[in-house]
């Protein structure tokens, strides 16, 4: 199966190159494919089955860069490759011996051609036994639910609403220390597939409670919530049932003091998660689940565990419906250099391949034996609202301590994911080649969009949250009751704990609807 | 100290040393050329001019000079409203039915469940 990838751009051939391929075709890399051999760690040399070392045909050097023509298999040291295609006419394409780049000995230049790569790849597949194959899953884009019933249901509502700010803009008054569940909520209600799916009616309350009766249901209770906040009433709201019918969902947190924000988070897609997967009676795996809380925040997390010694990899999935991320701290390289961390640091260290020590040796299926192993983590399947959760808090069970780390994060509005998925992932394991990798997924764009911050100060203990909404293109803060416009540059400059970004196409649909029109009604 | 053989030992290591170093080199440089050439990189300069605005936003911040948004209190928020740091609008709870003011609600509600640390015996 051939995909076409978007990630990469193939460079046009120099003409010296393009001459070769019409003359030659493949006859040079055909014959080069079994002198080819690749490391475990996806390093690919030429190798041509002497024992002896590769030598410079003019100075007999085999120091420096080697190169080895594709015509004649003459190898020639850095100094001396122009004067073998001076002698040799045609003889104008070789390949370095060390790293398998074609290199173009009139251009001296390194060159590309994804003909040769695919032959440099299918030899490094052959060498390492991929994993087992990948199931395309195709993302459910049924998002665009009923854009235009929503709009409806935010035209018809309540001339109350106060001068010319976008709907859905409310104050959550605190209930005693509920910061950490007001401004999750605010991001929540803001995220466009679930104001969407509640402002349209999907789960609608009096059929829920007719069905089945229930005296709670935390999907009501939002319902209820985004109806408010997209009432046009601008008073503050008091989600006091919500809390009450989370304390009953979530009995384990529900006491009067300061909760983690993200917990509460996953504690609320969770929640939404159970009474949907009741109602539908399916026990659908999250990966495959259509609740709307999966069907925004879920993705497909992909782990490698690769043999150090034969380069076997197994490969393994899982859901998830965010990513905590460890802080790039001036422990990592980037860091130190410039002394900030960045989120781009944060999902590099993420992303990056993590040797295991040798006293976590696994048992690789092609050597029978333990062996040590190199763990690496990519993004199979992006969801549609990315959630980023920054760990802050550090706890510490053998001093029984816990604290927060302030260092400040440096996150951009506009964030590509391209470098974090698994087909970019891989494909940089075999060197970036240009080759279709099975595990191309281009249905679905990488670009994002940031819509919502949740932001942190203070202790651990004796913190405060807040929440940035970007809407319609103003940043709005919302710090429980009261809502202010912002500079950007205070977003930018805020300490981040969560960070909540859309999916471009989503997000540019998602705020034509929201733009508001201005109905002076007199009552 | 130094002898003839001293002197050539140094030199060998300082010309395996370059050797090493003249192979890293290249194979850096060769690794960027590809990523650049296929276009791997596209964004740099999107992922620049982001962390050149969150530095010039942080500076501001930082600067006392600046009437900063974090410190000042609230007057009015975007609609013209006022709040009182503990939110007094009332209402009944949903579990004993009693009128409660918004701010105290999650303490109540604690003691009134039995739940947490300073739950009520039922």
């Amino acid at each position: 199966m051939c995909l076409r990838s978007s990630s990469y751009t193939s460079p046009k051939p120099c003409k010296h190159l393009a001459d070769y391929k019409l003359r030659h075709a493949f006859n040079g890399y055909d014959s080069l494919q079994n002198c080819l051999k690749t490391t475990p760690i996806g390093r690919t040399r030429v190798d041509n089955h002497n024992t002896k070392t590769p030598r410079c045909n003019f100075c007999n050097g085999y120091q420096g860069r080697l190169y080895i023509c594709l015509m004649c298999s003459s190898i020639s040291c850095s100094t001396h490759i122009l004067l073998h295609t001076q002698s040799k006419s045609g003889h104008d394409v070789a390949i370095d011996i060390e790293r398998s780049e074609l290199y173009c000995c009139l251009c001296c230049d390194q060159v590309y051609d994804p003909d040769f790569d695919k032959v440099v790849v299918s030899e490094q597949i052959k060498g390492s036994c991929p994993g087992r194959s990948n199931k395309r899953r195709r993302l459910n884009s049924g998002m665009e639910l009923d854009l235009k019933k929503s709009k409806q249901l935010i035209a018809m509502r309540d001339g109350r609403a106060k001068s010319c700010y976008p709907l859905g803009l409310r104050g959550l008054n605190n209930l005693g220390n509920t910061c950490f569940m007001n401004s999750v909520l605010q991001a929540l209600l803001h995220a466009p597939p679930l104001r969407n799916y509640f402002l349209s009616d999907h789960h609608n309350r009096d059929e829920c409670k007719r069905r089945y009766g229930e005296k709670l249901c935390l999907l009501c209770d939002i319902g209820a919530l985004v109806s408010a906040m997209f009432s046009g009433d601008r008073s503050p709201y008091s989600p006091a049932q919500f809390l009450y019918s989370w304390w009953q969902h979530s009995s384990n947190l529900a006491s009067y003091e300061e909760q983690d924000a993200h917990e509460f988070f996953i504690s609320v897609l969770d929640g939404i998660h159970e009474k949907e997967s009741k109602v539908r009676n399916s026990s659908k795996d999250d990966g495959d689940c259509q609740c709307i809380a999966h069907r925004a925040f879920s993705g497909l997390l992909r782990s490698d565990v690769t043999c150090t010694t034969c380069g076997f990899t197994s490969t393994t999935y899982d859901p998830c419906v965010d990513i905590s991320l460890n802080l790039d701290t001036v422990n990592s390289s980037a860091a130190e250099k410039t002394g900030l961390s960045t989120l781009s640091g944060c999902l590099n260290l993420f992303t990056r391949a993590e040797r295991l020590g040798s006293d976590s040796k696994l048992h690789c299926q092609n050597c029978q034996e333990l062996r040590d192993t190199s763990k690496q983590l990519s993004i199979s399947r992006l969801p549609l609202v990315l959630c980023l959760h920054i760990k802050r808090f550090e706890h510490s069970l053998i001093r029984k301590t816990s604290r927060k780390i302030d260092q400040y994060l440096q996150f951009p509005f506009a964030l590509d994911m391209t470098p974090y998925l698994s087909s970019s992932i891989v494909r940089s394991r075999f060197g970036n080649r240009m080759f279709a990798f099975e595990c191309e997924n281009t249905d679905s764009s990488a670009e994002y969009e940031i819509f919502a911050v949740i932001a942190h100060s203070g202790m651990l203990e004796s913190g405060h949250y807040v929440t940035y909404l970007h809407v319609n293109n103003q940043w709005y803060k919302c710090d429980d009751a009261w809502i202010c416009e912002v500079d950007e540059g205070i977003v930018r400059a805020s300490q981040c704990y969560m960070l909540f970004y859309v999916q471009k196409l989503l997000y540019y649909k998602a705020n034509k609807d929201l733009s508001c029109n201005v109905s002076v009604e007199s009552r | 100290m130094s002898g003839p053989n001293e002197d050539k030992n140094t030199q060998l290591s300082s010309h395996f040393f370059g050797d090493l170093l003249d192979s890293i080199i290249v194979d850096v440089a060769s690794e960027c050329h590809r990523i650049a050439k296929l276009g791997l990189d596209r964004n740099l300069e999107e992922e620049e001019e982001e962390m050149r605005l969150s530095v010039q936003a942080r500076a501001r911040v930082a600067d006392p000079s600046n009437s900063s948004e974090t410190n000042t209190k609230y007057v009015v928020d975007i609609f013209g409203q006022t709040h009182p740091s503990i939110a007094t609008e009332i209402f009944e709870c949903m579990n004993c039915g009693r009128s409660i003011a918004a701010g105290r609600f999650a303490p109540h509600l604690e003691k009134c469940m039995g739940k947490g640390r300073k739950a009520r015996l039922k």
